[in-house]
């Protein structure tokens, strides 16, 4: 009995191993594991409250009720087809918003609570002051790769004025280096069918909107003077949210780029037997706000014109950094291309076309076409280095002396804060001016939101050099006035007649005044001051 | 002096800077998602469904309510709200929740054991757990108390473009609350936090009733202690009522046992 009770003593040394290997396993875990999960040591102060250990900007390090500079960032739509932002890489300094509060005069100036919208223009200035690169603009890099590899699709890709002075400073360049026809070879070697110029339909901007204003001038059009261009998608925006009563002096006139998609989807398909829905239509843009453009429901003209209300005029926009991360990740280096010629047909432009990438430029070539239609007779040569409206005053106010007018006066605005005095004497009825070219970005396109930002801080002294290279190239043109492209008018002998002519206008105009007037008054009660 | 912050709703234009600001301040992960973190928000109208979660502490959620008949969008900032009376607290037997003379309910991380009863306590739905992690604990808004003994402001509050929230005493953000809603129709009636679990530092008011916003109106104005201070108050008395009681029966069983020993030893004599 005694015997059986007694418990047995004997451990094996193979046991008692295993026991040992499984409670060092344990042990191992645990510690492993269990270090994690606190910030401080497991046995401390055990009065401790967990409190925050990290940081936040000097300029928070003050009493609420204090004054300070600038406070938090721009809020995002949560579904915007513009910017990106990565949060963990934000560090609250607030420059976002002092740009947009200051610069573009947005932000504040928006009437709380929000109504059902977040009141952005898009014109990706936040990302040019944003010292993390926190801030972005979408990327849509993956569709145009897609396009370029589907064999069935013809990939059609056109360049704004504004990205061969810019392109060259993510190569090393220095600031305003030309790199038009690097720009066209690296995109022929990315694979793209054709490569069409945004300067040609800038000058085809320039015939609509001169017609236009010629037409308002001598009566035989019903709209309200100035003539404010419409190139800009950031200001259209800006107009609809604070200035929806200045709608109807926007020129119907589609953007340049919206023309071009336009053209290249139904004249262009049709003379070299494309199929309208094969085609591709990329934007290469030194704007973030294009993005946005492109996705609004009436930039469908040639869908229209086709009676298939889903093909869009352009597919996707490739902001200029963009495009250079495409090229870079191909291994092209632009410092090596050959120059090449853009593809014929949509290649050619004027010098008018070429400076409608800085600001000024829209209002300068207008009246180099403006100054034939009142007058009949070519611009004289002195009057085409048009002075008055260039430099990067905020706003530039002119006049000129046309035969058959009488004098034209003119205002360029860029940078909308500064703009406001302006707009609020339109709205007022008290404006001198015929006609205003606004654009929403510093410097016009040259300092636009999708321009690299590598080289200098988004400075008016980068602007002048990228300026003074357009200039200078369109000083050094034949082809300066946008009416004597050859191009232009072969385009209107063989398919678009003349300008404001009603296919004219079913391509190029897609809002035309009217109906945008429709959509103002829907909008009206919600998009307020 | 109890610190308060008062939320206007309409001000709020979304913009995240308090949410990534009390990351920053508390060190937080940011998670994988971290660059869609704006566009993570959903349109939630369920009760207490704020979404937090122990690495967001606080949240900024877009509610899409209508007013007038018309879709409007509304974004709402939600955090723990410090309550006056925090159940949190009462119901933590390893005081690792305690409330600081400024009203923050502060976490002592090296005190709490994971119960989670204090989960089941808050009524707003605020403390999240560590289930991730193969020790968790508990996690919430400390309303950065080291940042308030230094006279700032709580970080999300600091960084706010819109100043969506005011920050002071408790009783001057209450008056401030009572006389905007005077002033302005726009505001509907009611300050949330006023009342609700008898009192909280943050308070809210909106244009549009808060029960459309996600925040849970159906909750009792009575401080939630209060409920288990009924019965609980007792338990010192019973403690040792019941002491007294076992030892009274002890000494009596063992008297009795004694005596029946010995009146048996005497038999056995």
């Amino acid at each position: 009995m005694d015997k059986q009770k007694e418990p047995k003593k004997d451990v094996s040394r193979r046991n008692f191993l295993k026991m040992m290997g499984g409670l060092g396993l344990v042990g191992a875990t645990t510690a492993l594991t269990g270090c994690e999960h606190s910030k401080e040591p497991i046995i401390g102060d055990f009065n401790q409250p967990l409190v925050g250990d990290g940081w936040v900007p000097e300029q928070y390090q003050t009493a609420k009720n204090w004054p300070a500079q600038v406070r938090g960032r721009i809020p995002i739509h949560p579904k915007t087809v513009v910017l990106d932002r990565n949060d963990q890489k934000c560090i609250l300094c607030g420059q976002c918003i002092e740009v947009c509060r200051d610069i573009l005069s947005v932000f504040g100036y928006y009437k709380l609570p929000v109504i059902d919208d977040v009141v952005c223009i898009g014109c990706g200035q936040c990302i040019m002051w944003c010292p993390t690169k926190s801030l972005m603009e979408k990327n849509d890099i993956a569709g145009v790769q897609e396009a370029l590899a589907d064999p069935n699709k013809f990939v059609i890709v056109q360049t704004a004025p504004a990205t061969r002075v810019a392109l060259g400073e993510e190569f090393g360049m220095p600031a305003g280096s030309w790199v038009q026809g690097q720009q066209v070879a690296a995109l022929k070697e990315l694979g793209f069918d054709r490569v069409f110029d945004t300067n040609f339909s800038a000058d085809l901007t320039i015939m609509e909107e001169s017609k236009e204003l010629y037409k308002i001038l001598t009566g035989k059009y019903d709209k309200p003077l100035p003539l404010i261009t419409s190139c800009c998608p950031a200001w259209v925006k800006f107009c609809e949210y604070f200035y929806p009563d200045l709608l109807d002096n926007i020129s119907s006139a589609g953007s340049p780029m919206q023309m071009l998609g336009a053209i290249a989807k139904t004249h262009y398909a049709k003379k070299n037997n494309l199929d309208p829905e094969q085609i591709y239509t990329v934007a290469i843009m030194p704007c973030t706000a294009k993005k946005a453009e492109i996705k609004r429901p009436e930039m469908n003209a040639s869908g229209r014109y086709w009676g298939k209300e889903n093909i869009r005029d352009n597919d996707a926009v490739l902001t200029v950094r963009e495009l250079a991360n495409l090229i870079k990740t191909n291994g092209l280096d632009l410092n090596t291309l050959p120059e090449k010629d853009y593809d014929p047909v949509m290649g050619k432009s004027s010098g008018g076309g070429l400076i409608f990438g800085t600001t000024g430029g829209v209002l300068e070539a207008c009246l180099r076409t403006g100054y034939y239609l009142f007058s009949n007779q070519d611009m004289p040569e002195h009057l085409l280095e048009f002075t008055p409206v260039r430099g990067l005053k905020s706003v530039k106010s002119a006049s000129l002396d046309i035969p058959g007018l009488g004098t034209a006066h003119v205002a360029v605005l860029h940078g909308l804060s500064d703009a406001r005095v302006v707009f609020d004497a339109v709205r007022r009825g008290e404006s001198p001016y015929h006609a205003i070219e606004v654009m929403a970005c510093p410097g016009g396109c040259i300092g636009g939101g999708g321009q690299p930002r590598t080289t200098l801080p988004p400075s008016n002294d980068m602007r002048k050099l990228r300026m003074n290279t357009l200039y200078k190239k369109d000083a050094a043109m034949n082809l300066r006035r946008p009416h004597r492209n050859p191009e232009i008018i072969d385009l209107y002998r063989n398919f678009l007649e003349k300008p404001l002519s009603p296919l004219a206008y079913q391509l190029l105009h897609p809002v035309d005044f009217k109906s945008r007037a429709d959509h103002i008054q829907a909008l009206d009660h919600r998009r307020k001051v | 002096m109890s610190k308060g912050v008062l939320v206007d709703i309409t001000k709020c234009i979304g913009c995240d800077a308090c949410t990534v600001a009390c990351k920053m301040w508390n060190n937080i992960d940011f998670g994988e998602n971290a660059r869609f973190h704006a566009q993570e928000r959903s349109e939630v109208h369920d009760k207490n469904a704020f979404m937090l979660d122990y690495k967001n502490w606080t949240k900024i959620i877009l509610h899409k309510p209508e007013k007038n008949g018309e879709k409007v969008w509304r974004y709402v900032k939600f955090q723990c709200l410090h309550c006056i009376e925090p159940g949190c607290v009462a119901s933590c037997f390893a005081t690792a929740l305690r409330r600081n003379e400024n009203g923050a309910i502060l976490f002592y991380p090296n005190l709490c054991v994971g119960c989670r009863y204090c989960m089941l306590a808050c009524p707003f739905d605020v403390i999240k757990y560590e289930w991730e992690k193969t020790f968790p604990l508990i996690a919430k808004c400390h309303m950065c108390s080291t940042r308030m003994e230094q006279g700032q402001a709580p970080a999300c509050i600091g960084v706010c473009p819109t100043n969506v929230m005011t920050f002071g005493d408790k009783d001057d953000m209450l008056a401030l609350a009572k006389t905007t809603i005077q002033n302005d129709a726009k505001y509907v009636p009611h300050i949330y936090g006023e009342k609700e679990a008898g009192g909280t530092a943050w308070m809210y008011i909106s244009d549009i009733p808060f029960e459309q916003l996600g925040f849970n109106t159906d909750i009792t104005t009575r401080p939630i202690p209060e409920y288990s201070y009924d019965f609980q108050k007792y338990t010192k008395h019973a403690m040792v009522g019941i002491g007294t009681l076992l030892t009274a029966l002890f000494l009596y069983t063992k008297r009795r046992n004694n005596i029946a020993e010995e009146e048996a030893k005497k038999k056995n004599n």
